[in-house]
């Protein structure tokens, strides 16, 4: 399994995590789809993708948004590529229109084939088991703005996920109680920051924080 | 009413939004052409409320700072009331002694001019021209006069219902609809939305300035435009032979348009160079418009009154305005006497106007009215077959994505492989439905069954990935619209062929700017694939999404003040704006108005391959 977790940040805030995502694709002249969270000015966001990707020599590149309808060909392409990259967004919408696709199974199965899952933010968040985290804590959340209720999502590990984390006493206190509450490891990354996963290795990128049974861990 | 429109002057500099004070009733065109327009007295009508407000539009016109935030303070929505909240006093009010408060009166006179409607059974623009609008003067900023004009003022004598049935209407009479003077506010929000729209992409329109709400879903919708002259404005008096009041309107026309440096700044020799550079400049902007149309796949019902289009080229009047999501080339607009033209025969309409012009020119210079027929081989109609062509290629090169400076190279040095590209590409986007020609609510149509955006924004990604020609079945099934059957569908030898001509012609042109420019084929075509997928965006708006819009803002406006609306429009035409340089704006909607758009966006999809 190759996946990448990005937090979020800007162009040159991920450049370790990038070179991180590169060498787990390991191709030359890979495919990388690009698969934003809504069509809603997606192309802009897929002009910066394909800029910033251009410059670690991917020149293949696949708009692929998923909340309008597509045709078999672009499908069965994106299902080939070497890369699909999940964009950042509102979780839930990102969600909804994924399960509305029927898109769920046909991203793990690309997984299981050995394809790179990459995903940002709320993208990174879907690779987990629920997308919980969207939703928390109230202070810094996406506003489940669709009303989505079954929030079981790709589940390709088995923490919780948490972009754009602050390192500060509120998030400590909520992560904490949250951890012991649902019995789950959340990794918490600050952007810039992430997790890259190449098989049975997980590795951390940048400054991560873990929270397990009430208590909060500084990674790296 | 306050005293600001009976005494202009005294009130500039005591009030904040002294621009407003200058809209009275002055334009120039009164003094110039006096006998193209007929002048009416005014007064206030009570009760409306602003609807709407564009406030962008208002600080380019220079009636707001800059800096003003887009919110309606009480003062604003007075200055507009009080501006554009009127009814014209009429023939029949005046006949009939209808008591008016003599200070809701307005101080100055009102024009509604004079043009050429082909529903007047007169038919040479005697009685014909605004039949429910006036025009409420000129404000000028940053080297731009604009002119001003609101629909649904009241009835005046030029109205087809007042010249058929030979009587003046009263404002309001519930016996005519359109001859009553009034106007709706789904009106002016189909205007608002459709133009703003097609501003954003650059295509010349009429702008909403405001909209007035009165009761029963009535308002008066405030438009603006910095010349909102047309064709028909001359073509009466061309008809009628009026050399004098042709001239002056020619003039006034003419010095706008120097004025507003919307023209070169040219020195006449004399005035045979004077009226045909008029002639030319209307044989350029309507080749460039007929094209665009086409391209663009908008509806614009023209004919030979010139009545539905600036003398620009630019939209006004966005009642039978359509942009369609494929070429349905076959769709007739159905008004009761008679059908529309379809798209195609636009360009015909479009050449005849010009010609009209050379007549005009031909006229003012000599004295003599020749034929009209006699001018059919005139060197303008050729220039406007040439430039059209050109206008033509230049789209399509920008539909496929080429940035302006690689569309130049292109054109300069490649021109047959653009002229080869063309052709396969007309091939598909002209191909009709096996289904024929059926009715639909509002005309008649035969579908089209390709969607030539589809193609566009997903060729140079699959080219790129999969490094190979796209077999035929693959091809069809990416250019395939909702309103293909399976017969339409068939792979023919001679589909097949086309599809290979496609694809190789359209490698070609960037095979030639790779060589050209010294660039990786590549590297260009990721650029092309970068910018299609904005330009040929999956969801573009057509003419049926925006009445559903509107139909959708008219159920929650009662509960959306002004800014909001305008808000909204703002971020709708955003989404819709296709200009692959455009920097993407900042998400201001306030969160409860997601909803609404995000209806908005699957209205555009739904509609996405309709009229």
């Amino acid at each position: 399994m190759k996946l990448v977790l990005f937090s979020g940040g800007g162009d040159g805030e991920n450049l370790d995590l990038d070179r991180a995502f590169v060498e787990v694709l390991n191709k030359r002249n890979p495919v990388v789809t690009f698969i934003p969270s809504s069509s809603y000015l997606s192309e802009q966001e897929f002009k910066v993708f394909v800029k910033h990707y251009s410059k670690y020599r991917i020149s293949r590149f696949i708009h692929f948004p998923i909340d309008v309808p597509f045709d078999r060909i672009m499908f069965t392409e994106v299902m080939r590529s070497d890369a699909i990259h999940l964009a950042g967004g509102n979780t839930f919408y990102f969600l909804r229109s994924l399960r509305r696709a029927k898109l769920l199974n046909e991203l793990r199965r690309f997984v299981e084939r050995g394809g790179v899952l990459t995903g940002l933010s709320a993208g990174a968040i879907l690779m987990t088991s629920d997308i919980d985290m969207a939703g928390y804590p109230d202070f810094d959340r996406d506003e489940n703005s669709v009303g989505l209720k079954n929030l079981s999502s790709l589940g390709l590990v088995d923490f919780a996920f948490f972009p754009h984390f602050r390192n500060s006493t509120r998030y400590d206190t909520v992560f904490k109680k949250y951890s012991k509450v649902k019995k789950k490891l959340i990794y918490a990354c600050p952007d810039g920051a992430g997790i890259v996963i190449n098989g049975p290795e997980l590795r951390f990128i940048g400054k991560t924080f873990a929270f397990s049974e009430g208590h909060k861990f500084v990674i790296n | 009413m306050g005293q600001a429109k009976k005494n202009t002057i005294d009130e500039i500099g005591k009030r904040t939004y002294t621009s407003f004070a200058r809209i009275n009733g002055d334009h120039p065109f009164k003094s110039q052409v006096p006998g193209g327009c007929v002048e009416y007295k005014a007064r206030h009508r009570r009760g409306g409320k602003v609807a709407f407000f564009n406030f962008d539009l208002a600080k380019e016109m220079g009636l707001l700072p800059k800096s003003h935030p887009a919110q309606l303070n009480p003062e604003l929505e007075r200055e507009i009331l009080e501006t554009f909240s009127l009814v014209i006093i009429n023939e029949y009010d005046v006949m009939n002694n209808v008591k008016v408060t003599e200070e809701d009166v307005y101080p100055k006179t009102f024009m509604a001019t004079r043009y050429l409607q082909l529903q007047h059974p007169d038919k040479s623009g005697r009685t014909s021209g605004d039949g429910r609008s006036i025009w409420n003067g000129t404000v000028r900023a940053n080297g731009i006069t604009w002119d001003i004009s609101s629909c649904g003022t009241g009835a005046t004598k030029l109205s087809p219902a007042c010249n058929i049935n030979k009587k003046f209407y009263q404002t309001g009479d519930p016996s005519i609809s359109y001859g009553c003077g009034l106007s709706e506010v789904s009106e002016g929000l189909e205007t608002l939305f459709f133009s703003e729209v097609l501003n954003k992409n650059k295509l010349r329109t009429e702008r909403i300035l405001a909209i007035i709400e009165h009761e029963k879903g009535l308002g008066i919708n405030v438009r603006a435009n910095p010349n909102l002259m047309r064709p028909s404005h001359f073509f009466g008096h061309l008809k009628q032979g009026n050399h004098a009041t042709l001239k002056q309107v020619a003039d006034y026309y003419i010095n706008r348009q120097l004025e507003n440096k919307a023209w070169p700044l040219a020195n006449f020799r004399n005035d045979k160079d004077k009226y045909f550079s008029l002639a030319r400049e209307v044989a350029r902007s309507f080749s460039e418009a007929a094209a665009r149309f086409e391209d663009e796949y908008i509806f614009c019902w023209l004919d030979w009154d010139g009545d539905n289009i600036l003398m620009d080229g630019g939209i006004i009047d966005y009642g039978s305005i359509r942009q369609f999501g494929l070429f349905h080339a076959e769709y007739r607009y159905d008004d009761v006497q008679r059908f529309s033209t379809t798209i195609l025969e636009q360009k015909q309409k479009a050449k005849y106007i010009v010609q009209c012009f050379v007549q005009i020119a031909d006229f003012l210079t000599t004295g003599k009215k020749r034929s009209l027929s006699s001018f059919r081989n005139h060197a303008l109609l050729g220039f406007f077959d040439h430039h059209f062509n050109e206008c033509k290629d230049r789209n399509l090169l920008q539909k496929i994505g080429f940035r302006k400076e690689q569309q130049e190279l292109l054109l300069k040095g490649n021109r047959s492989h653009v002229a080869k590209f063309r052709k396969a590409f007309t091939y598909f986007e002209r191909a009709k439905s096996k289904r024929g020609l059926y009715k639909v609510a509002d005309g008649v149509t035969r579908d089209a069954v390709f969607c030539m955006r589809d193609i566009l924004r997903e060729f140079p990604q699959l080219y790129l990935t999969r490094q190979a020609l796209l077999p035929a079945e693959d091809f069809i099934e990416v250019i395939r619209s909702s309103y293909a059957r399976r017969s339409d569908l068939r792979l023919t030898p001679i589909r097949c062929k086309q599809i290979a001509r496609f694809q190789d012609t359209y490698l070609a042109l960037v095979g030639a700017l790779a060589r050209v420019t010294g660039t990786d084929r590549k590297h260009l075509l990721l650029e092309l694939t970068m910018r299609a997928s904005i330009i040929n965006k999956y969801d573009r708006v057509t003419g049926d999404s925006i009445s559903f819009i509107v139909q959708k803002v008219q159920k929650v406006r009662p509960k959306l003040p002004p800014q909001e609306l305008f808000e909204l429009t703002r971020q709708f035409t955003t989404y819709q704006n296709l200009n692959p340089d455009q920097k993407r704006a900042q998400d201001t909607v306030p969160g409860r108005h997601r909803n609404i758009l995000q209806n908005f966006y699957s209205i555009v999809r739904d509609c996405r391959e309709g009229i």
